[in-house]
């Protein structure tokens, strides 16, 4: 009876994720998508859009992997995109699963299911294997190192996180207002922690003010530690 | 009838995930068996190390006790191993851990790196092998544990005490007020939610300058001292 129901269950779930392919599918055709032989690689970079290095670390994965993507990797890409604009992370992690799985990994698609399995499927061991082989991908990347910082923090260890943030905040571009601001925010408050270095802390929230002046939290935090009051708000 | 008054509570707690709800029950189950009266005498758990008997100390429990909870109490009485505390895997690890989302084994990097670099280090011949691998073991037995925000597996397998119970009645009711009826947008976000407000808890210093990690720690070391205390009056090995 159990297997049954599972059985049923799996079978809801496919025809629900086969359902949400085809309205992917006429998102695609509404927007006049015209996928080619000689455009396709074009095609993903336009709809992606990957900002920065991101849009050079996409093409280049592209052209090492020609042969084995093609056109049928562009579609699977085009309808992730579809998902990442609904903001559906089930269907995403399922067309991370089902529609990607089969082609070469790539870094960037790793990391951008990856903050979904993480923070919002909540699935932190399968995370972390793809936030590592996005640090094996893209080694200068700041934002994997970020997110594992974040998930020790989670954890609990503590000096752990504050070792990845600190790996973040040496990668971060100086004019990273959104990524360069919770880095330098999240170090701060591990560092007083660890470290119990006001000063350092300090440095660091004027660092994330320095990027973003209108970080409300970092605003506060700045307040505690001028007091010498350790308020925790991340 | 007994000259001791019975006195069951029945409380209701708020879980962002199922997992975590079930370690509730374990956390609270080994609280209970590392109580000592204030005044002297043994838990169960130290009556479990002293004679090495699970079930002479198994006898100490209420009558009232299902036996559902007498198995599990059974199983966290069980000796501890002479090599690696593995079974520490198992264990919900206190209120620190109790919504770290499960994991064992193949998880623990920890272990994974201290294993790799043993089986590349040169040695003179089997025994001395061996010997490493053993003192190895008894390493990681002592080492704070990244994934158990920062107990080593033996405060993770001695469990909590009185102390810990108090603070974790404060935070569980602290995150039921918070988050019971909330609406979260997903599994993960109310994870990452309760993750955020434990943590920032355990750093806040209470009253006597103490955070609740100070003294969760501290408690459990006493605890562990008092194992070898029993082990060594019972002239048993502390492996």
């Amino acid at each position: 009876m159990a297997k049954t129901k599972r059985k049923g269950k799996r079978q809801r779930l496919s025809s629900s994720y086969r359902r949400l392919v085809r309205r992917a599918d006429r998102v695609l055709e509404e927007n006049d998508v015209d996928l080619r032989p000689d455009n396709w690689q074009q095609v993903v970079l336009d709809w992606l859009e990957p900002a920065g290095p991101d849009q050079d670390t996409l093409a280049a994965f592209m052209a090492a992997h020609e042969t084995e993507l093609g056109l049928p990797w562009a579609r699977e890409m085009l309808r992730l995109e579809v998902f990442f604009q609904a903001d559906d992370y089930e269907q995403i992690i399922a067309h991370y699963e089902r529609g990607l799985s089969r082609y070469p990994r790539c870094g960037l698609v790793e990391l951008w299911a990856a903050d979904n399995v993480f923070r919002r499927a909540g699935d932190y061991w399968r995370a972390r294997g793809m936030y590592c082989f996005a640090m094996e991908q893209m080694p200068d990347h700041p934002k994997p190192y970020y997110e594992v910082g974040f998930m020790h923090y989670l954890l609990g260890d503590f000096p752990g996180a504050l070792d990845w943030f600190n790996q973040a905040a040496d990668r971060v571009e100086a004019d990273d207002a959104m990524l360069g601001s919770v880095i330098y925010y999240n170090r701060a408050l591990v560092r007083y922690v660890v470290e119990g270095d006001r000063k350092a802390a300090l440095a660091d929230i004027r660092e994330a003010l320095r990027r973003r002046p209108d970080y409300a939290q970092a605003k506060v935090a700045r307040q505690a530690l001028r007091r010498g009051e350790l308020r925790w708000i991340p | 009838m007994t000259d001791e008054s019975i006195y069951v509570e029945v409380k209701a707690y708020w879980s962002p995930t199922r997992a975590s709800a079930e370690r509730i029950t374990q956390m609270q189950l080994e609280f209970s068996l590392n109580h000592y009266p204030p005044k002297g005498g043994d838990s169960i758990a130290e009556i479990a190390w002293s004679t090495g008997s699970v079930e002479q100390a198994m006898a100490e429990l209420p009558s009232f006790v299902p036996e559902q909870v007498r198995e599990i109490c059974r199983s966290l009485l069980q000796p501890w191993p002479e090599g690696r505390y593995t079974e520490a895997y198992g264990r919900c690890g206190g209120i620190l851990n109790l919504y770290t989302p499960p994991w064992g084994e193949p998880e623990d990097e920890a272990w994974a790196a201290m294993l790799a670099g043993w089986q590349q280090a040169r040695f003179a011949d089997e025994q001395s092998r061996q010997e490493a691998l053993q003192a190895l073991e008894q390493r990681w037995n002592h080492t704070p544990h990244p994934f158990w925000a920062g107990l080593t597996p033996a405060q993770v397998l001695v469990g909590g005490g009185r102390r810990e119970a108090e603070l974790a009645e404060e935070f569980l009711a602290r995150l039921k007020e918070t988050y019971d009826g909330h609406g979260f947008s997903s599994d993960g976000d109310a994870l990452q939610q309760t993750l955020l407000l434990l943590r920032g808890w355990q750093v806040q210093p209470r009253g006597d300058g103490l955070t609740p990690q100070e003294i969760i720690l501290a408690e459990r070391d006493e605890l562990l001292a008092r194992r070898t205390r029993a082990l060594q009056q019972a002239g048993r090995a502390d492996p």
